[in-house]
C-alpha cells in the first residue's frame, strides 16, 4: 500500500521532471529539473529495497553534480542555443528531417522487436512469487560484495576519482600568461 | 503496478529523453545533462533486474559505480566547459572545432 | 529491518487496543502514528528554531552587557512569536526581473532539505521516527538540499549581493560537507553501524562510554565536525553567504516577509539539527547516565537528556558567534582544504587502526581493565 504510493509518486516525478527537463528553454530551470527526476530516481531504488543505492544518488547528485551543474549554467551564461527552425513535432531543426525520423523510427522498431524476443524469456519465467516486500538491510552485504568480490573496481574507481578531483583542478585553474 | 516492466518504461523514458536532450541542445551543459539521464536509466535498470531477475546485490554494485563515474565526468566536464568558456567565450558545441588553440 | 516508531509502541499492550480498534486497516493506523509523530516534530522543532532567535538576542546582549528583547511576555520570551506575526502579514515584494519559479522554490528547498533530517533525528530510544540503517548518511544527504535552496535564492533574486553570497554559500556548503562526512565516517566506524540507534546504542551513558572519549581521533574528529557544521549551516564565523558588512545580507537580501522567515526558520532549524546529531554520535545521545534500560515511561528522561546535550551545544554555537571574528573567502577555503580534510581523513584512517590494534575497546576500557 505505503510501496504502492512511494512507487507511483517517484514515477511521476521522475517522468514529469523527465519530460520537463527536454521541453525547457531555460538551462537553469532544466538543472533544476534533473534535480527532480533524480530525486524521483532515488524513490525508485527506495521502492527496490536499494536503500543504500537510493541514499548515495541523493548524496552525489543533490549534494554535488546538480550544484556543479548551477556553477557552470550560472558562469558560462546558461544561453541555449536552441535553433527556431522546427521540424516535425516542435522538435528542433537540428535533429535531423522526415527521412532521418523514419529511419530512425524503423530502426528503432526493429531493435525493440530483437530486443522483445530475447528478453521475453526472462520476463515470462520471472520468479515472481518469491518477490517479497520486508527489506532486509542491504548495507552490510554491499560492503562485504565491496571489498571481496568488486574489489578490483572499487580500487580502480578510487583511482579514476583521484584522477578526476586533480585533472579538473589543473584544467580550470586560470592561466596568467594568456 | 509494481513490476519489472514499469521500471523499465520509466527507464526507457530517462533513456530517450536523454539521447534527444543530447542530440537537440547545442549547449555543452545541456549535454552533459543529458549524459546524467542517460547514466541514471543504466543504473535504473542494473538495480531493477537485480531485484526482479537475479536476487543478488550486484546490480547494486554496479550503481554505485555507475553514480561515482557520473560525478566524476560532471567534475572534469564542466572543468573543461568552465575553460573553454574562458578560451572561447562562448559554450555552443559547434565551436569545439580544434583540438589545441 | 528498520525499526520506526509504530514498532517501537507495538510492544506495549495498550497498542493491542488500537489495533483491535482499527481492525483491517492497519496501514491507516501506522499512517496516522506517524502523521502525528511527524506534527510533534515538526511543530516541537519549529518552536525550538523560533525560541533559537531569542536566544541569539537574549545571549549576544548577555555577552555585549545589554539587556535584549525584554518587552513581549516574561522576559521577553513570546519575542519570536511577534517577530513570525511581522513577517507573516509583510508584504511579499519580489523584484522585478527575478527567475519566478525559482525564487518561489529557493526558501521551500531550504526549510524540506532542513525538515526532512529530523525524521532521523533520535530524540529518544522510541521517540524517533524511523530508525533507518542508513540513518546518519540520509541525514548528511538529505541536508544537501540546503546548498541548492541557497545557490538558487542567490541566483533567482537577480541582485549582485543575493548572486555573491548564493555562489559563497553553495561552495562553502560543498568544500565542508567533505570533511564533516568523514568524521562522521569514522564515527561509523566505532559504532559498526549507519543507523542512529546502532551509533547511540553502542555508546554509554557516562562520559567515558562516549565516543568523544573513545579514542584521541574520536576526539579530534568531533571538534572537526564541530567546525564544520558551524561552516555547512553558515553560522559565524562561517557566515560569509550573508555576511552583513559585505553583501547587505547575502543570498536573502530581496526575500520579505516570510519567505525570508523560512531562510531564517531553516538556518536555525538546522544548527539544532547539527548540535543533535554531534551530541548523538559524539556525547552519548540519549542514554541516561548509569542506567540502560529502555522503558516507555523513561523515554521522557532520554528525551530530557537528549536536549539538554543538543541546547548546551546550541549555546556553544551562539556563543562562538558573538566571540570570533568573521574570516575572509580565501581564508575560509584553505581551511577546509589544507586543514580539515587531511586531519578527518588522518583520523579516519587512525580510528581504523586503533579498531584493529585495541580490538575495538576505548581508552577507559584499557586504563580500567573494562568489558
Amino acid at each position: 500500500m505505503f510501496l504502492q504510493f512511494l512507487f507511483i509518486a517517484s514515477a511521476f516525478l521522475t517522468l514529469a521532471c523527465t519530460i520537463a527537463v527536454l521541453v525547457t528553454k531555460n538551462l537553469m530551470h532544466s538543472c533544476v529539473f534533473l534535480l527532480g527526476t533524480l530525486i524521483g530516481v532515488a524513490g525508485l531504488y527506495a521502492t527496490l529495497g536499494a536503500d543504500f543505492v537510493a541514499v548515495t544518488q541523493i548524496m552525489v547528485y543533490m549534494g554535488g553534480v546538480v550544484i556543479l551543474m548551477l556553477f557552470a549554467v550560472m558562469l558560462t551564461g546558461g544561453k541555449d542555443f536552441v535553433s527556431r527552425a522546427q521540424t516535425l513535432l516542435g522538435l528542433p531543426a537540428t535533429m535531423g528531417n522526415k527521412w532521418t525520423y523514419g529511419l530512425g523510427l524503423l530502426v528503432g522498431v526493429v531493435f525493440l522487436l530483437t530486443n522483445v524476443k530475447l528478453l521475453s524469456n526472462i520476463i515470462t519465467t520471472l520468479p515472481t512469487a518469491e518477490i517479497n516486500n520486508d527489506f532486509p538491510s542491504t548495507v552490510s552485504r554491499l560492503g562485504h560484495l565491496l571489498v571481496k568480490d568488486h574489489v578490483l573496481a572499487f580500487e580502480i574507481s578510487s583511482v579514476l576519482l583521484l584522477g578526476a578531483l586533480v585533472g579538473a583542478a589543473i584544467i580550470a585553474r586560470p592561466r596568467k600568461h594568456n | 503496478m509494481m513490476s519489472l516492466a514499469s521500471y523499465l518504461i520509466i527507464s526507457l523514458v530517462l533513456f530517450v529523453v536523454g539521447l534527444v536532450v543530447m542530440i537537440a541542445r547545442k549547449n555543452i551543459v545541456a549535454i552533459l545533462l543529458g549524459i546524467e539521464l542517460i547514466l541514471n536509466a543504466a543504473a535504473l535498470n542494473f538495480v531493477a533486474y537485480s531485484r526482479y531477475v537475479t536476487n543478488n546485490l550486484d546490480g547494486h554494485i554496479f550503481s554505485l559505480f555507475i553514480i561515482v563515474v557520473a560525478a566524476a565526468e560532471a567534475a572534469v566536464g564542466l572543468a573543461i566547459v568552465i575553460r573553454f568558456f574562458q578560451i572561447k567565450e562562448t559554450i555552443h558545441i559547434d565551436e569545439a572545432t580544434q583540438l589545441r588553440n | 529491518m528498520n525499526q520506526t516508531v509504530v514498532s517501537y509502541l507495538a510492544q506495549y499492550e495498550f497498542f493491542d487496543f488500537l489495533v483491535n480498534l482499527f481492525g483491517k486497516n492497519q496501514s491507516l493506523l501506522s499512517f496516522l502514528i506517524y502523521l502525528i509523530f511527524a506534527l510533534l516534530i515538526v511543530g516541537m522543532c519549529a518552536t525550538i528554531g523560533g525560541l533559537g532567535t531569542y536566544a541569539e538576542r537574549k545571549i549576544s546582549a548577555d555577552i555585549q552587557a545589554r539587556i535584549g528583547p525584554n518587552r513581549v511576555g516574561p522576559y521577553g520570551l513570546l519575542q519570536f512569536l511577534a517577530d513570525g506575526v511581522k513577517m507573516i502579514v509583510k508584504e511579499d515584494v519580489m523584484p522585478f526581473s527575478a527567475d519566478k519559479m525559482l525564487f518561489y522554490l529557493a526558501p521551500i528547498l531550504c526549510l524540506v532539505g532542513v525538515f526532512a533530517t529530523l525524521a532521523v533525528l533520535p530524540f529518544a530510544g522510541g521517540f524517533i521516527m524511523t530508525d533507518l540503517n542508513v540513518g546518519i548518511f540520509y541525514l548528511v544527504a538529505i541536508s544537501s538540499l540546503v546548498g541548492v535552496g541557497v545557490f538558487l535564492g542567490g541566483y533567482a533574486s537577480n541582485s549582485k549581493w543575493s548572486m555573491l553570497g548564493g555562489m559563497r554559500g553553495a561552495s562553502q556548503i560543498i568544500s565542508y560537507e567533505i570533511p564533516v562526512t568523514i568524521s562522521i565516517l569514522a564515527i561509523t566506524l566505532l559504532a559498526g553501524g549507519m543507523g542512529f540507534g546502532t551509533i547511540v546504542g553502542s555508546q554509554g551513558g557516562l562520559p567515558h562510554q562516549w565516543f568523544l572519549l573513545h579514542n584521541p581521533f574520536a576526539f579530534i574528529a568531533f571538534f572537526v565536525y564541530f567546525v564544520g557544521a558551524l561552516a555547512e549551516t553558515n553560522r559565524a564565523p562561517f557566515d560569509l553567504p550573508e555576511a552583513e558588512s559585505e553583501l547587505v545580507s547575502g543570498y536573502h537580501t530581496e526575500y520579505t516577509g516570510m519567505r525570508f522567515g523560512f531562510f531564517a526558520l531553516a538556518e536555525y532549524i538546522e544548527v539544532f539539527v547539527v548540535c543533535g546529531v554531534a551530541a548523538a554520535l559524539f556525547l552519548g545521545g540519549y542514554n541516561i547516565p548509569g542506567l540502560k534500560l529502555d522503558l516507555l515511561p523513561l523515554q521522557a528522561v532520554q528525551f530530557t537528556v537528549f536536549m539538554t546535550k543538543t541546547l548546551a551545544l546550541y549555546y556553544v554555537v551562539i556563543w562562538v558567534r558573538w566571540t570570533f571574528p568573521r574570516l575572509r573567502v580565501d581564508q575560509l577555503m584553505s581551511i577546509c582544504w589544507k586543514y580539515l580534510t587531511p586531519i578527518s581523513i588522518f583520523n579516519l584512517v587512525g580510528c581504523a587502526i586503533w579498531m584493529v590494534a585495541f580490538n575495538g575497546k576505548s581508552i577507559a576500557d584499557i586504563i580500567f581493565g573494562g568489558h
